[in-house]
């Protein structure tokens, strides 16, 4: 009992959570405002991950900095996914009918493509490095500076998009465009300019979260999947496309995979977070914190 | 020699295979209501959909104040002051009404103005004023439909499109609707109605095309289309 009130476990499901709502941010805004299906959304992470690890060994760049660089890296890529493959697809009706189908098998292709070229540059043993791994003792509950750093960062990352979200005319068109598409058009929202932004956020998103993974965990080219997993259970958990409450919902997964492994053991992590993932899908389909409004 | 904002030509389009307009022409005059009425299924929302860019025709031309409209993209079009009042409404449910106007005025051309904009919709439409901090999907059909109507002149257009307006709403609202849109025309503005209320439509119309079965069956006046046989006995039930 004692362990369970105690903010030492509360802080470590805050920690798993923050990071979870942050990997599922990116992949809630991509499946919203384009309705893909990015299962290679894990795999973002990883490349996050071998940009902090790659600028950590080769140039001596601490995470700090190295964020940035994973981001844009990441943003890069959804820059190239976009203008590549998918602002034809969606440009034409019949093929955009498709693409929501279509972009499953069509991001498979990039998983595989980016955990094999990460494989060949970086071979396919763990990696890891050492940076902010003190720890610190602060009102009885001892942590790492990594760890903090994460959970600061990822919840700075998820609610500076809230806000965004609210408070900008750009966030408004984007909520525009993910509560209806085609009134976003007739309003005046540059849907190509929306979507192009949004991918290549969403992405860089998850090179954030990457770069926070790369400080506490062994890395490897095939970590990604775990992590599209675990944000394919909040988005729905949450409700697709509804950006708030994808945040929240990673939360609640934080605490609850904590929280359960506290109360059972480690081997029940898996089966606490498709148990609520298919508790979630028996009983609200819709997702658990979505608003009911819908004219 | 009327002064001709709108000109459509020889327009065909439709969705994948079927084909539902078949050489469509007409044109709009500045200053005014032009109405296309017809049944259900006639055409009257895929021609709105080309002319805001939702749909690419198969052929045909579309100008306006002489530019080819139908090399630009659909925000261009706002842009350029051409606005679909959309039919159904699509107000943004989970959105507030004043961020449902203020969306409205999100094209560059719009947004200078827009503070100013949004107290004119104010004014023409009281009710928005006193829910704006409501989310726009508890408003009623009747409030729905103000809403569109106002996040359409917040784009300060030249040519407003408005794609059955009155569909699905209580009689009460119906007569508002038609109130609202001959002040509109009173300010002013240039008026595309795509109605099947067509009385109403035709007494209020300048001028009026008649559409059947995605053709265009019979052009005139307002009154002249409400003294048609042919309108009379399709739409009117006389």
């Amino acid at each position: 009992m004692d362990t369970l009130l105690s903010g030492q476990l509360l802080f470590a499901a805050l920690v798993s959570g923050s990071l979870y709502a942050l990997v599922a941010l990116g992949l809630n805004l991509v499946y919203g405002t384009l309705r893909l299906l990015n299962i290679a959304h894990g795999d973002l992470v990883m490349i996050g991950a071998y940009t902090a690890f790659g600028a950590f060994s080769l140039f001596h760049l601490p995470p700090v900095i190295s964020v940035f660089l994973a981001a844009a890296v990441c943003a890069g890529l959804g820059w190239a996914v976009y203008e590549g493959l998918f602002r034809r697809l969606l440009a034409n009706p019949t093929l955009a009918k498709r693409v929501e189908a279509n972009s499953l098998i069509l991001f498979y292709g990039i998983s595989v493509i980016l955990q094999n070229v990460v494989a060949m540059t970086f071979t396919a043993s763990s990696r890891g490095y050492q940076y902010l791994d003190t720890v610190i003792t602060w009102g009885g509950v001892s942590m790492t500076g990594n760890r903090l750093l994460t959970l600061i960062v990822a919840s700075a990352v998820c609610f500076g998009t809230l806000l965004f979200l609210r408070h900008t005319l750009f966030g408004w068109s984007l909520r525009a465009v993910i509560e209806r598409r085609e009134a976003a058009q007739v309003v005046g929202v540059n849907l190509n300019r929306v979507q192009l932004i949004t991918i290549c956020a969403g992405f860089a998103a998850a090179g954030v979260a990457g770069t926070l993974v790369s400080m506490t965990e062994q890395i490897t080219p095939f970590m990604g999947f775990p992590f599209t997993i675990v944000a394919f259970v909040v988005i729905i958990v949450g409700g697709l496309g509804n950006i708030g409450a994808g945040v929240l919902a990673g939360f609640c997964l934080g605490l609850v995979e904590t929280y359960g492994i506290a109360l059972t053991s480690p081997g029940y992590r898996s089966i606490l977070i498709y148990g609520l993932f298919v508790a979630v899908l028996l009983i609200r389909p819709e997702g658990v914190f979505s608003k009911a409004v819908r004219s | 020699m009327t002064d001709t904002m709108l000109h459509v030509a020889g327009l065909n389009a439709g969705y994948g295979a079927v084909q539902v307009l078949h050489d469509i022409a007409f044109d709009v005059a500045r200053g005014g209501v032009t109405t296309l009425i017809g049944a259900n299924g006639a055409g009257k929302t895929t021609i709105m959909k080309v002319l805001a860019g939702l749909l690419a025709p198969m052929s045909g031309t579309v100008t306006f104040d002489g530019a080819d409209l139908l090399r630009l993209a659909s925000h261009d079009r706002v842009n350029g002051g051409v606005s679909l009042i959309p039919e159904g409404r699509m107000v943004f449910p989970g959105m507030s009404v004043e961020q449902n106007l203020r969306l409205g005025a999100i094209a560059p051309a719009a947004r200078a103005g827009h503070d100013e904009a949004l107290q004119d919709v104010f004014r023409r439409f009281p009710k928005l004023k006193e829910r704006r901090a409501q989310l726009a999907g508890l408003l009623s059909g009747g409030e729905q439909q103000m809403l569109a109507l106002g996040r359409g002149l917040m784009a300060r257009p030249r040519l407003i499109l408005m794609d059955e307006p009155t569909l699905g709403l209580a009689p009460v609202m119906v007569k508002q609707v038609f109130a609202t849109i001959a002040e509109l025309r009173a300010a002013g503005f240039t008026i595309l109605l795509a109605e099947q209320n067509a009385t109403v439509a035709l007494e209020l119309a300048d001028r009026a095309y008649l559409l059947e079965n995605g053709r265009i069956v019979q052009a005139g006046t307002g009154p002249e289309l409400l003294g048609s046989d042919d309108v009379r006995r399709a739409y009117l039930g006389m």
